[in-house]
């Protein structure tokens, strides 16, 4: 029987559909069969995330309206033969799909798969309502800036509201240079003020920008903290205890010297 | 390092404090759906209930404002008094 997880943020653009697309891989690199959902429907981006586009047939919408059966809407993974996307339907709108149609969609993948994640849309309209309808837990993705954080806290009394349960938080994309000169909120800041649990630091890393571009997960990249980073996000799903790396500046002493006297300039 | 800091972002103070202190009341305003407008109404009701026991009191002066705590959360209002005088008394 599978969890079923949805993965959302409020604001877009904090880096749900990646962390989706990471988590997803990292669990099966782990062994567990996984079910990745594209439920932004219109705005289907999961599959050129995780390198899939040009395998789509049928989509979401044509298995919850009949056209297809699960299983021939349901990509396998380029790499991992336990890794599983249902893309979204592009030419429709969020409308095109019923709450009781997820659950009844997500009811249907729990037989077959050990983790099922939802990569939700922004926003807090039907296509979020959708998103969560079916899971049993939710982890909210922010990043460190004031928009983002404000957004969260709604989807935080959002979730509350349809008793998911408290879900729990990703901070995304921390600079802890910035944080270090006190011109970041620090992961303590946001958790201060959202009051969740934490499951996930993820500092901002270039190689999301490059793996993506390939369509490749980052966590395949044993030098990227991003990656890593979402390597342990997946085993503390998992349930193991793994302690949150230390986000400090990952500079040299050479370069932190030579930053001294670099301040000056910027 | 605190040098250099204290001197490019002594005036203002760090970014990060100020963010964090936005962020503490709009988001309690949020999640209580008050409104700045409901906010100056409620400044001036609680001059109007006070005005029955005290000194008039400018609405103006007063702030309120929510808080999160860690059991529950707190309304501060800070309403300056004008100070009595003997004859009022």
């Amino acid at each position: 029987m599978a969890r079923i997880i949805t993965i959302t943020s409020g604001k877009g653009g904090v880096g749900k559909t990646t962390t989706t697309a990471n988590l997803g891989t990292a669990l099966a690199m782990q062994g567990a069969k996984v079910a990745v959902i594209d439920a932004d429907i219109g705005l289907r981006n999961l599959d050129v995330v995780m390198g899939l586009e040009n395998r789509i047939v049928y989509d979401l919408v044509d298995v919850v309206e009949g056209r297809a059966r699960l299983r021939q809407a349901l990509i396998k993974d380029k790499r991992l033969p336990e890794l599983c996307l249902m893309p979204a339907a592009q030419t429709r709108d969020k409308d095109a799909v019923s709450p009781a149609q997820m659950i009844d969609l997500t009811n249907q993948l729990r037989q077959e798969f050990d983790y099922v994640l939802i990569d939700s849309p922004a926003g807090i309209e039907g296509g979020f309502r959708n998103a969560i309808a079916g899971a049993d837990e939710v982890v909210i993705v922010t990043t460190p800036e004031v928009s983002a954080v404000r957004d969260a806290d709604r989807i935080v009394g959002l979730v509350e509201a349809a008793e998911k349960g408290p879900p729990s938080l990703i901070v995304n994309r921390i600079k802890p240079r910035l944080v270090n000169r006190g011109e970041m909120l620090s992961v303590d800041d946001v958790l201060e003020l959202l009051a969740i649990q934490l499951i996930g630091i993820v500092p901002d890393d270039e190689t999301i920008v490059t793996s993506t571009n390939r369509g490749e997960a980052v966590v395949y990249d044993q030098n990227s903290l991003a990656g890593r980073a979402f390597l342990n996000i997946a085993r503390r799903i998992t349930g193991e205890n793994v302690p949150f790396m230390a986000i400090t500046d990952q500079q040299s002493m050479f370069e932190r010297l030579f930053g001294m006297f670099g301040r000056r300039r910027s | 390092m605190g040098f250099f800091d204290s001197l490019f972002n002594g005036r203002q103070g760090r970014s990060a404090q100020v963010a964090k202190e936005r962020l503490a009341t709009v988001l309690v305003d949020d999640r209580y759906k008050l409104t700045p407008e409901m906010k100056e109404q409620m400044k001036i009701d609680i001059a109007a209930v006070l005005a029955r026991y005290l000194p008039a009191i400018d609405p103006d002066q007063i702030e309120v404002t929510l808080l999160r705590g860690e059991a529950s959360d707190h309304l501060k209002a800070d309403i300056p008094l004008r100070r009595a005088q003997q004859s009022d008394v």
